[in-house]
């Protein structure tokens, strides 16, 4: 097996006048090389304008310019030392600020060209994507004289993902077809990308996937999979790519920096009138995920709360800095971060209780969300309820912050069930197992290991150990999104019932036949069936299947699953990708800290967390999910950020640098599940992994304002941020790029020609 | 030259220069890839073995000083495929997400729980500063840990 480096680019921002392979050619071991001539189509989500090696201009550090594959490791880096590129210097615009500012470098002059994947979206110049939503009349709202107007602006930094397995493929080309083992959540997304980018039918690609060590979102995307497939084609034989944990760092595909701005108009008595939002998203060089998420906005910060009237402007904005991704709940995290920080000082404007305020606001039964969509059952209000309760069971944890400032605060946030189209197979063999067949990748969360044996095996009567989990294969099961937005439990988990139940009644007809009953009489359980109310009257599954294979052939089921489309009101949402979210997911939290004036440490005393599951099929994973869930978040709150310096590098390179927390930073969460809210998952199950990094840094963020009296309007609170807070310095942030009027956020309201380029 | 090695109570000979990291000889090599690479800066502790009985993060050690020493992985754990009574209290618990920072949380801690058989929760946390894990929050490890500390 061949292996592979990259060739990536140094400087964020350039003319790439040539690339010369030659000498890199000649050198010992290489086998082959290939550069922008060997892929030189654009893809991308909603809009294609990445390129997979840079053409013409670099646009980030760490960007690839070329791929050798050689005998050794050591080989292809020394050829990638020997390869030369000519490169003309251009300005750059490394934060959205430099983005949005007049004349701004134009990190893709060329954006009028691009193709459109998803049409309806406006975007010009450096704004890639915009998304908005327009409900009712905010301007009446802000108008009104009995309201009062609360105004709040909030900045949050990069997160890593720093999932434990790097990104790593390896690929074969046999028979004119491609074979890529890879590490991903999206197997189907990599066949279809790389065949997109290689130019060719994506039937000529299959993908497989081992077990997975840690996503989190990062591996939801085309990676390393086509420089390893085209390398492989190019010196016929298998070539395996890994990133290094450097180049990890410096490509990961972070959650977002963004800047957000919030405008409330509020009632005495508490009822939010009207809302506007304006949240900058930084994508990077290219859209990726962040042109998709910008929808989320929309049911992140537009969400938790009734609104009576909602404007939203949510986009993604290129910088020359690395892509940007999926992470956990993407930006559901910081806008209910700014959502919630927002609330409360909504509350201490108008001077009411911020638990009292939650509990009157939150959406509930046929409350409309901010495009409109109706929402189904009281979740979140007996959520709270709930939390109340646990707090008053056990004593304040006030003494033990000693002479440290305390606080403490409950935060709501809503999150969606990302469903989408599933497939699965179930064979039951004759030894009584089942196997399930799907293109499902098992990542640590349990999901595909866990609970969708459970449902199978809950179908079919066999223990969950007796069903056989096929490992994704694109070549043999049918399409799936992927694993990621907690869909796992519920798409593939429907389409494994459904395939599940077909088995289940071939397998009843023939056990009828041989237990001269009628099928309705029978019941699975154990390994047996038996008929109902005498025990051992039955035979065993293995038997019956046995017999089948004699009758019918061998017993198998296939089942699909996609998204029931909820319906919004009609022409709120633009730029969507999909205008109402189908499954809800809810989650309240609550925290004790305690504030070291002196060196602005934050202690986290206690975490309490309610989540709405749904229907816990396995309450010990979900539990597992939370505990890690609430941990990562914590991270976030306190001090993972990856910061980029003046020319486009990232400053944190390995763990010494990026900090994330150790065991001992941390505290076993309470936990309470919520179980019974609406969800047209399979057993009423709803995904629970995403979920509990939601609410973590708004919980923290609001905790530490209340306990220090200041409004945290940044985060990670790191000890030097938090002095400067209890100072009193920074705690006003300003955004020279976000104009105050609403209406100057959004490109289609502009007059024309104003604003079409750069903002 | 080729070197000499104890690896597992069994002798090996790595052909690899001497300044190779250990865990690349026992990953590539030897085909023991319990040991996992996450940080190769000392970082993580996913890479863990014992030389010479102490827990060692293998990915700065080069192999040419682990001639002549005794080196035990995260395979030898288990014997005749009986867990050992670590392994058995992480699945019991329900400890493993990913999986990848296991092999070094389990040489770290089976090493510790040697030596403080007694060892509270906080020491148990304690002795975790050199393993990271990224997906469960460790207090489930923890709480494997302490589950025999307070057994035995
Ligand atoms: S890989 Fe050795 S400590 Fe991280
Ligand atoms: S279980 Fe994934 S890093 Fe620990």
């Amino acid at each position: 097996m061949l292996h592979a480096v990259l060739l990536r680019a140094e400087v964020p921002s350039a003319r790439l006048l040539a690339v010369d392979v030659s000498r890199a050619c000649k050198m010992p071991g290489v086998r082959a090389i290939v550069t922008a001539a060997d892929a030189p189509g654009l893809h991308g989500i909603g809009i294609a304008d990445q390129p997979l090696f840079a053409v013409d201009l670099i646009r980030y550090v760490g960007e690839p310019i070329a791929a050798v594959a050689a005998d050794t490791l050591e080989q292809a880096e020394a050829a990638v030392a020997a390869i030369t590129t000519e490169i003309d210097l251009l300005p750059t615009a490394i934060s959205m600020a430099d983005a949005l500012a007049p004349e701004a470098h134009l990190v893709h002059p060329d954006w009028r060209n691009y193709e459109v994947l998803f049409e309806g979206a406006a975007h010009a110049g450096n704004i890639a994507w915009e998304a908005t939503v327009v409900r009712g009349d905010t301007g009446a709202a802000f108008s009104r004289a009995d309201v009062t107007v609360v105004e709040s602006n909030f900045r949050v930094g990069r997160q890593n993902h720093l999932s434990f397995e790097p990104r790593v493929a390896i690929a074969s080309y046999e028979d004119g077809r491609f074979h890529i083992e890879t590490s991903t959540q999206v197997p189907w997304t990599i066949r279809n990308v790389t065949a997109r980018i290689l130019g060719i039918p994506a039937s000529h690609v299959r993908v497989t996937v081992p077990a997975v060590g840690g996503a989190f979102g990062l591996k939801f995307d085309c990676a390393l999979e086509p420089f390893a497939a085209l390398l492989a084609r190019a010196s016929g034989r298998p070539v395996r790519l890994a990133n290094s944990r450097q180049e990890e760092m410096f490509t990961c595909l972070c959650r977002e920096n963004a800047e957000i701005k919030l405008r409330s108009a509020v009632t005495k008595e508490g009822e939010i009138v009207g809302r506007e939002a304006v949240v900058l998203m930084d994508c990077g060089a290219y859209g990726g995920e962040q042109i998709f998420l910008t929808t989320m906005t929309a049911h992140t910060l537009g969400g938790n709360y009734r609104l009576g009237s909602v404007r939203i402007s949510s986009r993604a904005i290129y910088t020359n800095t690395a892509p940007n991704g999926a992470f956990r709940a993407c930006n559901g995290v910081y806008n209910t971060f700014a959502l919630e920080r927002h609330t409360d000082e909504i509350c201490a404007a108008i001077g009411m209780d911020q638990f009292e305020f939650r509990r009157r606001n939150v959406l509930g039964d046929k409350d409309i969300g901010s495009t409109g969509q109706v929402f189904e059952g009281d979740v979140l209000r007996p959520m709270l309820d709930r939390m109340a309760d646990l707090r008053s069971a056990r004593p304040s944890k006030k003494g033990t912050a000693g002479r440290r400032l305390y606080g403490r605060a409950t935060t709501v946030g809503t999150w969606f069930i990302f469903v989408g189209p599933s497939a699965a197979t179930v064979n039951l063999n004759t030894d009584g197992s089942a196997t399930l067949v799907t293109a499902g990748v098992e990542i640590g969360s349990g999901s595909m290991m866990q609970a969708l044996p459970q449902i199978v095996a809950n179908t079919l009567g066999l223990h969950p150990e007796q069903v056989i989990v096929r490992t994704a294969d694109t070549d043999g099961s049918g399409f799936d999104l992927g694993v990621g937005g907690g869909r796992t439990t519920v798409s593939l988990g429907a389409a494994s019932q459904s395939a599940s139940e077909e088995v289940r009644k071939k397998l009843l007809s023939v056990a009828g036949e041989m237990l001269q009953t009628a099928p309705e009489r029978l019941v699975l359980a154990g390994g047996r069936v038996e008929i109902a109310g005498a025990k051992g009257s039955g035979t065993t599954i293995a038997k019956v299947v046995e017999r089948a294979q004699q009758l019918l052939g061998p017993l198998s089921g296939s089942g699909s699953f996609t998204r029931p489309g909820v319906p919004a009101m009609a022409g709120c949402a633009r730029g969507h990708f999909i205008d109402a979210i189908d499954i809800p997911v809810f989650a309240v939290h609550e925290c004790e800290v305690a504030v070291d004036p002196e060196t602005g440490h934050v202690e986290v005393l206690g975490y309490t967390v309610v989540q709405d599951v749904g229907h816990a099929i396995n309450p010990r994973a979900v539990f597992g999910q939370i505990q890690g869930g609430v941990v990562q978040g914590l991270g976030y709150a306190l001090h993972e950020e990856i910061t980029i310096d003046a020319d486009g590098r990232m400053r944190q390179e390995g763990l010494e640098t990026y900090r994330v927390p150790l065991a001992q930073d941390v505290v076993p969460v309470e936990i309470s599940l919520h179980e019974g809210a609406p969800s047209i998952g399979p057993l009423g199950t709803k995904g629970a992994g995403e979920v509990p990094i939601l609410n973590v840094a708004a919980t923290i963020a609001c905790a530490v304002s209340n306990a220090t009296g200041r409004p945290v309007c940044e985060i990670p609170l790191t000890p030097p941020r938090v002095l400067e807070l209890i100072l009193g310095k920074n705690t006003q942030l300003t955004f020279p790029h976000i104009s105050p009027f609403w209406e100057e956020n959004v490109l289609t309201s502009q007059p024309s020609g104003k604003r079409d380029v750069a903002g | 030259m080729p070197l000499h090695l104890t690896v597992n109570d069994e002798d090996r000979v790595s052909v690899r220069d001497p300044l190779t990291p250990l865990v690349d000889v026992l990953r590539d090599e030897f085909f023991l890839t319990g040991a996992k690479i996450v940080c190769r800066e000392g970082f993580c502790g996913a890479c863990t073995v014992w030389v010479d009985g102490r827990p060692v993060v293998s990915c700065l050690l080069p192999v040419g000083l682990a001639v002549d020493c005794k080196i035990h992985t995260v395979e030898s754990l288990s014997t005749n495929g009986d867990l050992s009574v670590l392994q058995k209290a992480f699945e019991d618990h329900d400890a493993v997400q990913c999986g990848m920072c296991f092999p070094g949380m389990l040489m770290t801690l089976t090493s510790f729980l040697d030596r403080e058989p007694r060892a509270t929760r906080e020491e148990i946390k304690a002795a975790l500063v050199g393993n990271v894990c990224r997906c469960t929050g460790y207090e489930r490890i923890v709480d494997a840990a302490f589950s025999l500390a307070s057994a035995g």
